[in-house]
Order: structure tokens, then sequence, then C-alpha cells
């Protein structure tokens, strides 16, 4: 009766546990979890289910309502309450009726045959169902995904990046002049790069982001690679000249080393290969002994540092591997975690430790093998060690055409950087603003074209190249001026306008410099009681020749075009470019300054 | 099995047997309707008065004339019209002549001065006629003037009304209604019950009823039947089906408190145990059932319940609430 009663209960009260659940996990499902809702959800959960075991536990330990018993029996059997009758007559005082007595022996009679597992049998409740039905709605909403549409933004319109075509000519130019130049294959292929990367602009095939971001990877390319073989070279220098120094005979080209003054250094090279072959003045059997030792130890330096090197990689992979190994057995991520980074940070370092020694002994294996040779030569006493120490001198040449191959680098890295100040700054500049600077690109190179207009306008400034001023000297009275002739008049074909030499004399100039000189180059003392001559000079205007400024005003009308203004441009810019470098100039001024040169640039 | 135990089952057989024959009897003229029988019976051996409800023709009047010559006991019907007066049901006191050729007042009884009073169509007499059947009915005696008259045992008032001429009737006030022990319904015959019943009414031969119980007998029978034990939960589950009939009582289902004015009175549940025991008996059993309470449910208190103006309007049927609370009630008190 008790587990029919709990069974009951349970069944009335699991509805609210599992509803609760339902809803929580729906709501959970279509909101998502909130900051605090997964505490206050449990909580809940725990207080429905507490609340429900309680309720059925109070029903099981609960006692049946009186009689229960018996009715269920009487009910079962159709006894028509007879034994609940006879029991309930039994408890009261009407048990000596004669009815009352004669109910309760017919109760008795029939309570003999009967089966109370019968009569109250376990069985489902109806309500049951409902508690089946919200469990499986449960078990629905733990099974459900919820397909969430999540609008996503438009994909970005592409804009391409647009330089204008006098910069871009600008540009293009550098690279094929470095391009030129370059002997090294690295900075070729760096000037390849570049000049692929400004076609893409020309092109509009980048945008602001892509642009950037190939700029980057050139720039962190060249600066890296510049980097490194500068620091290759000194390496390789420093080893050089370390073990030079410990023969007197080269130790002239060793200091010269040691202060990367190359040219020094080969010359010293070469005195020592004179002195060598100096049958006069021959050096001692020891100093040759030492020189031997030296230019061995030398030739020796790189490939002993090398193989340094590789050994040190090769125990810290060991180490590496040891420790990845103990941090999976002890199944603690953070088990030699420190040991592990410490360990990267250090073959990281030794790698590229590893690449600049490689590089080096790449840069200097022929002057290695010419350093082995000589002293192989000088150990066998053979007079061509001389000659091998003479051409250890022609490799260090080609170590200094290297070290200019890697100005190329820094110099296109220089471009890299200009244009990437370019594009920042046209990044902040407003349409207005870039358009005025596409109409000044046009302008500077005498174009008419109208915007958008690709091809460039026909150049319309010409300055009359070698208009002259000649000055004509005027003799002042009372003011004489004794001049001593010289040797050679030295005559002015083109005079400063307005006349910066009023002692010149026109006549008998020659067209080039006189040779030699007077013997009394002072002249005689200036004697000041003398009579004078006062002298004044006034250019006169011949229509041959221009003034800087009116060069200048005329490229600016008529566009940058012409070798007077490409002259006068040089002047300029190389007086700007001293400024810029030892000036205390704010950096973010000396973009401004360098654009304004590059926009001011002579244009053919 | 004791000696008392013994005599009172041998006092049980012979009440069986007595209502046994009785049925006969009364089965030789009315067809059918047990359940209506059965109550009247019940009314009967419990000392109380019927209410019989049905259409006209289905041998109401017929069923209460056979049950009193069934039994041998004096029979009146009393047909209600508007203009009948209570002198004209209970007696009047007239001037009569004396052998001895003076004048006295004297009683006479009225229709109601009998053991079994049909009053048929009740609810066509005034309320004041109405009540003059009432001293009857509940006291079992008659007053006029100052002197009283008591009426012979065993009496029983049997009542009828028609549920569809309710033009110019008086409908019995609730106090009156609650006098009558049961309201029974009489249905309409099935099918096969009118193929006897014409069998039986159509031809020339008729059943002569016998009286088969004295009054002695029936007086033997109602005390009998007051003698009948009713356990504790029996009597607890009538008095809460009793407290389920009013609107804010223990255990009333939503139906009850929307649809009832007011509830079942005390003499409801009286009725149903009475009527429980006298189930009891017909069946041969010494004590009363829940079944029995259950069974006699519906007559005891469909009467008695007291619909609202929103249950009149709803046209909801005492029955079907009285079915709900049995149905809503558990055998045993939680």
């Amino acid at each position: 009766m008790r587990y029919r009663a709990a069974l009951r209960r349970l069944s009335a009260v699991l509805p609210l546990p599992l509803g609760y659940a339902c809803l929580a996990l729906a709501t959970l499902k279509l909101f998502g979890p909130r900051p605090g809702w997964e505490r206050v959800v449990i909580i809940g959960g725990v207080i429905t289910f507490a609340t429900a075991l309680v309720l059925t536990l109070v029903a099981l330990v609960r006692k049946p309502p009186r009689w229960a018993s018996a009715l269920a029996l009487d009910e079962h059997h159709g006894l028509f309450d007879r034994v609940t009758s006879a029991l309930a007559l039994l408890e009261s005082r009407e048990t000596q009726e004669p009815l009352a007595r004669a109910a309760i022996d017919d109760g008795l009679s029939v309570a003999k045959g009967l089966n109370p597992r019968k009569a109250v049998p376990l069985q489902i409740p109806r309500e049951f169902w409902v508690s089946a039905a919200l469990l499986a709605t449960l078990g629905g909403v733990v099974a459900l995904e919820l397909r969430s549409e999540r609008v996503l933004p438009d994909p970005p319109s592409f804009e391409p990046l647009v330089l204008s075509n006098d910069d871009l000519e600008l540009f293009s130019e550098a690279a094929k002049q470095l391009g030129d130049r370059s002997q090294d294959p690295e900075a070729a292929a760096a000037v390849r790069k570049f000049n692929a990367f400004i076609e893409d602009i020309a092109a509009r095939r980048l945008d602001r982001a892509s642009a950037f971001e190939r700029l980057g990877e050139l720039e962190a390319e060249l600066a890296e690679s510049a980097e490194l073989d500068r620091e290759a070279r000194e390496l390789g220098l420093e080893g050089l000249s370390r073990e030079l120094q410990k023969s007197p005979l080269s130790k002239p080209a060793a200091a010269a080393l040691e202060q990367k003054r190359l040219a020094d250094a080969q010359q010293a090279l070469k005195q020592l290969a004179e002195r060598l072959q100096d049958k006069r003045r021959p050096p001692s059997r020891a100093e040759l002994d030492r020189l031997r030792g030296a230019i061995e130890s030398a030739s020796k330096a790189s490939s002993e540092r090398l193989s340094a090197l590789e050994t040190r990689r090769r125990e810290l992979q060991e180490e590496k591997k040891s420790l990845l190994n103990r941090k999976k057995e002890s199944g603690k991520p953070d088990a030699e975690a420190a040991k592990l980074e410490e360990n990267k940070r250090k073959l990281e370092r030794l790698e590229r430790d590893q690449a600049r020694a490689e590089k080096a002994a790449k840069e200097l294996s022929e002057l290695d093998r010419e350093l082995a040779k000589a002293a192989e030569d000088l150990r066998r006493q053979n007079p061509d060690a001389a000659e091998d120490i003479r051409r250890t001198a022609e490799e260090l040449s080609k170590i200094e055409k290297n070290e200019l191959s890697e100005q190329e680098k820094r110099k296109l890295l220089q471009r890299l950087r200009e244009m990437k100040e370019l594009m920042r700054q046209q990044g902040k500049a407003d349409s207005e603003r870039q358009r005025q600077m596409r109409r000044f690109g046009r302008k500077a190179r005498g174009g008419q074209g109208e915007e958008g207009d690709q091809q460039q306008g026909q150049g319309r400034g010409s300055g009359k190249a070698g208009r002259t001023t000649q000055v004509e000297v005027v003799p002042v009275p009372r003011i004489t001026q004794r001049t001593t002739p010289g040797g050679s008049g030295e005559a002015k074909t083109e005079g400063q306008a307005g006349g910066d030499q009023p002692g010149g004399k026109g006549d008998g100039a020659g067209k080039s410099a006189g040779k030699g000189h007077d013997a009394n180059i002072a002249g005689d003392p200036t004697e000041l009681k003398g009579e004078t001559q006062a002298v004044s000079a006034a250019a006169v205007d011949t229509g041959e020749g221009s003034a800087s400024a009116e060069v200048i005003h005329g490229a600016a009308e008529g566009g940058f075009v012409g070798k007077p203004y490409k002259d006068i441009y040089v002047d300029y810019q190389s007086v700007a470019e001293q400024s810029l470098e030892h000036d205390q100039i704010p950096p973010g001024y000396r973009f401004y300054v360098r654009r304004y040169f590059q926009l001011i640039r002579p244009r053919e | 099995m004791s000696d008392t135990s013994a005599e009172a089952r041998r006092e049980v057989e012979e009440f069986q047997r007595q209502i046994g024959t009785l049925r006969e009897e009364i089965g030789k003229i009315i067809v059918g309707y047990r359940e209506v029988v059965d109550g009247v019976l019940s009314c009967m051996l419990a000392g109380s008065h019927a209410l019989l409800e049905g259409v006209p023709g289905l041998g109401k009047t017929r069923l209460v004339r056979t049950l009193a010559s069934a039994m041998g006991l004096e029979f009146n019907r009393i047909q209600f019209t508007p203009d009948l007066m209570p002198a004209d049901i209970i007696g009047t006191v007239v001037l009569d002549e004396t052998p001895d050729g003076k004048h006295a007042f004297e009683f006479r009884k009225g229709p109601v001065f009998a053991n079994i009073v049909l009053a048929d169509e009740i609810n066509r007499a005034t309320p004041k006629t109405q009540s003059a059947l009432l001293e009857a009915m509940q006291e079992h005696h008659v007053t006029v003037g100052r002197t009283t008259h008591k009426i012979q045992q065993p009496y029983f008032v049997l009542a009828t009304q028609n549920p569809l001429e309710m033009e110019g009737t008086y409908p019995l006030p609730e106090a009156q209604l609650d006098r009558f022990f049961f309201k029974l319904d009489v249905p309409f015959p099935s099918r096969e019950e009118l193929h006897t019943i014409l069998e039986r009414t159509t031809t020339s031969s008729e059943a002569e009823i016998q009286p088969v119980i004295s009054r002695e007998q029936m007086l033997g029978m109602q005390a009998l039947l007051r003698r009948v034990p009713a356990a504790h939960p029996v009597r607890d589950y009538a008095i809460r089906v009793l407290e389920a009939t009013h609107p804010n009582g223990n255990g009333a289902p939503a139906s009850v408190t929307r649809f009832v004015r007011t509830g079942a009175s005390p003499r409801g549940v009286q009725a149903m145990l009475l009527a429980a025991k006298a189930r009891a008996l017909f069946d041969g059993r010494f004590a009363a059932s829940i079944d029995d309470v259950r069974a006699s449910a519906r007559p005891a208190l469909r009467h008695r319940v007291l619909l609202s103006f929103e249950g009149e309007a709803e046209g909801v049927r005492p029955d079907t609430l009285i079915d709900e609370i049995l149905n809503s009630l558990p055998r045993a008190k939680d």
C-alpha cells in the first residue's frame, strides 16, 4: 500500500523536476549561457529534485488511511465491505447486536481466501505517462541542435590601392637603378620582387591591407638579409683579424680588418706579399713560421666555428627530445614547460648563429682557401706563397664589392620604407587632397592630360641652357688697384648674376685654367698709399643663360623637365639630405622633406 | 457461529424471502422498473415517502396501487388539482345526526387516512393544500380543530409529478421536497418491456394481485432494517458524500462549487444510509456497504441538491453532479 502510494506520489511530482529540466535546458539552448545563469539553474534543479524526492519519501513512510487496506481487499474481491464492516464492528460497541455479530462472522468467514497482493497491485499510475512524456521531451531537447542564423558581415569590397603614376614611376626608376647596379643575386631577387610589387600596384591588383602586407614581407626579408650579410661578414672578418694579429707580419692587415677598412687591409696584404718576395730584406724563419701559423688558423677559423655550432645544435636538439619525452611521461602539461621554452630560445639563437656562420663561411670560402694555400706554400717554403697572399688581397676586394651589394639592399630597404610612409600618409589624406596630388604629378611632368589620363603630357618647360651673364668691369675714378699679373689668368665664362669677382679682368681670358704658378704667389703687399681706383661691376643680362631662381620658377610653371633643373635639383637635394642626416630634424618632418623632393624631382 | 448470529441470519433470510415474494407479486402487473420498485420498497421499509417523477402513462399510479394490493394495506388515491382544499385531503368536521336523533359534530377522515396514499400530480395543488399533506407525512397524524387524529402505521405517501407540464403548477418547495425519502425517476420502458406491457394490458386476461405481506410483517421488516449495522467507514463515506454536495464542503468537486446553491440536508445522509441498509438486506447481507451507499446516493440526494442560477441556466442535472462526487471521493478517508 505504501509502495503504491509512493509510486503514485512519485508519478505526481516527477513532472516538476522534469519539466524544470526541459525548460531550463531549452532556455539555455535558445538563448545561450548567460553569466550567473548556470548557478541559478543548478540551484533550481537541486530544489525541484529535492522536493520531489522528499514528497515521495513522505508518501513512502506515511501510514495509509485507516481501513484503506481492508476496503481495498473488499473492493478487489467484491465483498461489499464485509471484511471492513467486520473489523469496524469488532472495534465498536455494536458487537453484541445479533446482526452485527452475524456481520462479523460473515466477514471473518470470507477473510480466509483473500489475497492482499492482488488487491493492492503495484501498477504504473496514469500520471506516470506525463513523466514519461516529459522524459522523452527532455531527451529531445538534449538531442536538439539549434541552428542559429548568424548574419555574417558583407565581405569587404575590394578597393585597390591607388598610387599616382608619378610615384609609381619614381619607385620603379629607383628599383631599376638598383637592379642595374646590383651584382648580388640576392639583391637582384629583392629588386625583382619589388618590381613585381610595383606592377601589382600599378595594375590595381592590391588593396591597402594586402599592399602593406606584401611591403612588410619584403621589408622584413630585405632587412633580415642585409643584417645577416653584415653580421656574417663582420663575423668572418673579425675571426680573420683575430688570427692574423698573431703574426707581426700580418698585423697591419689585421688592424685594418679589425677596423673594417677593407681597402687598407687589401693594401697591407699586398705589401706583405711584396715583403715575402723581397730578396734584400727577407723575413726571418721565425717570422715566417708565425705568419704560417696565423694564416693556417685563420683559414680554419670559419670551419671550426661552424663545426662547433653544429655540435652545440645537435646537443640542444637532443635535450629538446629528452624534455619532450619527460613531459609526455609525466602527463602534466606544465612539467618541463619552462625548460622547453628555454631550450627553444637557445635553439633559435643557435640556428641564427649557425646561419650567420654558414653565410660567413660561404662568403669567405675563397679567402679561406687562398689562405690555406698560402699557409701550405709557406710551410713548404714555396715562393708561390706571396702570390697566394696577393690573391687573398683580391678576394678581399670581392668582399668589398659584396658590401656594396649590401648597401644596395639597404637603399632598396630605404625605398621600401619611403613607399610605406607614402602609403600611410596617403591613407590619411582625403580624396580631394589625393586628386590634388595626382594633378600635381601630371603637371610636374609637364603634362596637360586630364585626371585619369594615363598618357604623360608633353613637357613644355625647357630652360635655356647656357644662358650667361657677362660682367662688365667699370673703372671707378680715384680708386686704383694694383694687380699683379699672374702666370695665367682665370677667366670666367659664366658669371654669376650681379658678379662676385670685381677684380676679374675680361680681356685675354683663356679658355682653360693656367698651368704652374707665379713664384710670388702672394704678390706685393697692397700699397695703401698708392692711388686706388674704385671698380664697380654691373652684370648685364645677355639673354643667353638663366638664373637658378628662373630655372626653378620655370620648372614650377612648366614641369620638372630639363637638364638645368636637374642640376639645381641635385644640388638642393644633396644639401637637404645632409641636413636630414646631420641636423636635428624630427622624424615626422623628414618624410615631408623627402616627399617634397620626390615630388619636385626632375622628370625625363 | 453463535446462536445470535444464526438467529440474525434466519431473520435476514426471511426478509429476503418476503421481499422476493413481494417483488414477484408486483411483477405480475408491473413490467420492469426493478430500480423503481426497489426504491419504493426501500422507502416503505424506511418508513418514509417517495416522490415519483415521470411523464404521464408510465404506470406510476398502477405501481403504487399494485404495491398496496400486494401488501394488503389500505390504499387511497388523491388527484391533486388547483382547487383541491386541505380539508379535501385531511378530512373535515360535519354535523351529523346521532342514532338517538340528536345532532353532533363528527370528524370525517380524508384520503390521507390510509396505509398507502398516492398523491397524484402533487405539484398541481396549491401550496396550502400541499402543506396540509406535510404534517401527515412527517408527523403521521392530522390535527383538525383541537383534535389530533393519528394515522395508522405503516404509512406511506407516494407522490407523483409530471416534469413536462409545468404550466399552472406549484412546484414543491425545498422544505417539502426534503420530506421525501427518495425521488425516483420513472424511466420509459424498453422495447421488450413494452411488448410485455401490451400483452398484459390489451388482452382479456388480467392478473390478480394477492396480498403477500401483512401489515405486521411489514412493521417487522421495518424494525429489522433499523437494526442492520453500518460500520464506521461506511457511515463516514456517506457523510463525506453529503459534505461534497455543498459548494464549500470538503471534497466538493469544482462543478459542485460552480453549479450548486445549497447542498443536501442531513435527511439526505439518513436516507442514503437507510436505503443502503435496505439494499444490504435485499442482498442478504448483514451490514450496509459503501457500494450500497453509492447506489442510494442518486435517489436520496437528487431532490435535495438545489442548483444555482448558473446550474439551472446550463441545464445541469443533479444526477451528473452526484456521479462526479462519487467518482472523485476515495473509499477510504485520506
